[in-house]
């Protein structure tokens, strides 16, 4: 399956999280919130400007920067 | 070794956390499939590509008129009550030291203090329900890449714009920052947005030297300049004392709710008590020196009617000299002194350093040679950035939890205003201006 950092996604675009790619507290908050291998991601929408992203995972609707996103990696179908 | 190690044992509990959390979802929850949310539609308009920042510069209006249009006319009944006050204390205390210090000092203190009651409260109401019904976290969303460009954080917007109003709240409202350098650097370029009690300033000066025709464009100016410089510091504060990237975006948008009536008079109320508690006593106690300074040596000053004479005019005579290369003269910098208290005091001061009213007093100021266009200009920029007023500083300290933090502001205010207005008075001379 082809992989891709979540940033790329498009919306609507779903997604299966296969690593984070960043270390320390910023990948500590992506697993409080979620954001572990096998959870499954849908970019809902940009902000207005462009950045952040809307993403629904588990129920929930949570929003991230592109430049933090990019470090999510996925395997979509 | 130990640190990756630690790092793999949290990844395996979070994994299996989220784990034993789905596989106990799959049995207990059944999901609608297709159908949306009220929270889906609400966030269909409100985070629309184009409609998204349109309705959040109108909510935030909104907000502004609400806190400072309807606290207006509550914050001039408190002054009219503290006045009256006053003079009941002065009539009724026989002892004209004590009826002095009664009224110049207890009640006028108190006064200063009880006069930012309505906004604090008014404010903390509108954005309790802003926060409470789930829009705040939108707010943030939308704004974020804006303030991320000026090295702050989305949540950062609605504290800069409550600066337009008071300060006071602006600097409380930071609290919902949750990164700590980003909420400094929130709370030390809070005071450059230019706030409502300059304004009466702004207007006496560019009205008497400028004329009714230029006096708008010459005070929107200031506005500008305020946010320009507010801008200009946030970089510089983002790339010197707490360097770094903004905190990081991961901000999750709760579904929306009608707020309760409980829950935001409650919350209204906790940050409220806040501003009389931390920031009452410091307001109280400079009003009180200022009081000491401005009617002392006692008969000197006739019992405070002839300020010329007081500690604090020998005071604005000392300081002079700093004031005399930008064509400013001692009357200045005791009202300077005096705009301490509150920056609409600079206007007053001057009505009683001249003996005149407030309607002739613009008049009285050109006909007496104490500003230039030149001159007057120089001296709002400095008005708009040097020392913000002691109720401020005294929010800064408590927010800060740092009385250092409150002299840095001071410090870094006062050597500001110097520049700049050093800059617009070396420019003009160099373009012919006197």
């Amino acid at each position: 399956m082809p992989k891709k950092r979540l940033n790329e996604l498009e919306i609507g675009d779903k997604g299966k999280v296969i690593d984070l790619l960043s270390r320390g507290s910023l990948r500590q908050r992506f697993m409080d919130m979620g954001i572990v291998r096998g959870a499954e991601i849908e970019m809902v929408r940009r902000a207005p400007l462009g950045d952040p992203v809307e993403f629904l995972l588990k129920g929930y609707n949570l929003t991230l920067r592109q430049g933090e996103a990019a470090s999510v990696l996925l395997e979509v179908e | 070794m130990i640190d990756s190690t630690n790092e793999e044992m949290a990844v395996v509990l979070a994994e299996m956390r989220y784990k034993a959390i789905s596989d106990l979802l799959a049995s207990v929850l059944s999901k609608k499939g297709g159908r949306w949310t009220y929270t889906d539609m609400f966030d269909h308009v409100f985070l629309h590509k184009s409609l998204g920042i349109p309705i959040f510069l109108a909510l935030l209006w909104a907000v502004f008129q609400f806190t400072f249009s309807l606290s207006e006319p509550f914050m001039a009944m408190i002054e009219i009550a503290f006045g009256w006050l006053g003079g009941l204390a002065e009539i009724g205390i026989s002892n004209p030291h004590i009826a002095s210090f009664v009224s110049g000092g207890i009640v006028d203190g108190l006064g200063s203090v009880l006069v930012f009651v309505p906004p604090i409260f008014m404010l903390f109401f509108a954005l309790s329900i802003l926060e409470d019904s789930g829009y705040l976290a939108r707010a943030a969303f939308v704004m974020d890449r804006l303030m991320y460009k000026l090295g702050l954080h989305g949540r950062s917007f609605i504290p800069m714009m409550m600066g337009f109003g008071c300060n006071i709240p602006a600097i409380m409202a930071t609290r919902s920052i949750d990164n700590e350098k980003d909420r400094m650097i929130t709370i030390l370029v809070n005071p450059l947005i230019s706030c409502g009690a300059r304004l009466p300033v702004y207007v006496l000066i560019a009205g008497a030297v400028f004329g009714a025709k230029y006096a708008g464009t010459v005070i929107f100016s200031m506005y500008i300049l305020g946010i320009a410089l507010a801008i200009i510091m946030a970089l510089i504060f983002r790339r010197t004392l707490f360097k770094g990237d903004p905190s990081p975006f991961v901000l999750e948008l709760p579904a929306y709710l009608v707020p309760t009536a409980k829950t935001v008079i409650y919350h209204m109320w906790e940050r409220g008590k806040l501003f009389l508690a931390r920031a009452g006593t410091i307001i109280f106690g400079t009003v009180i020196i200022v009081w000491f300074l401005s009617t002392h040596p006692w008969d000197a000053t006739a019992g405070g009617v002839i300020i010329e004479n007081s500690y604090i005019a020998s005071l604005g005579r000392f300081l002079e000299p700093i004031f005399s290369p930008f064509g400013w003269d001692w009357m200045t910098a005791v009202a300077l002194l005096f705009g301490f208290l509150a920056k609409e005091v600079v206007v007053g001061t001057y009505g009683i350093l001249l003996g005149v009213g407030e309607e002739t007093l613009g008049e009285s100021l050109v006909g007496l040679g104490l500003f230039t266009p030149l001159t007057g200009y120089a001296f709002m920029a400095f008005v708009l950035i040097y020392v913000p007023c002691v109720a401020t500083i005294g929010i800064i300290a408590k927010e800060m939890h740092s009385y250092k933090w409150a002299a840095f502001v001071m410090a870094y205010l006062v050597v500001l205003a110097f520049l700049v207005s050093g800059s617009i008075i070396g420019a003009g001379r160099l373009l012919g201006l006197s």
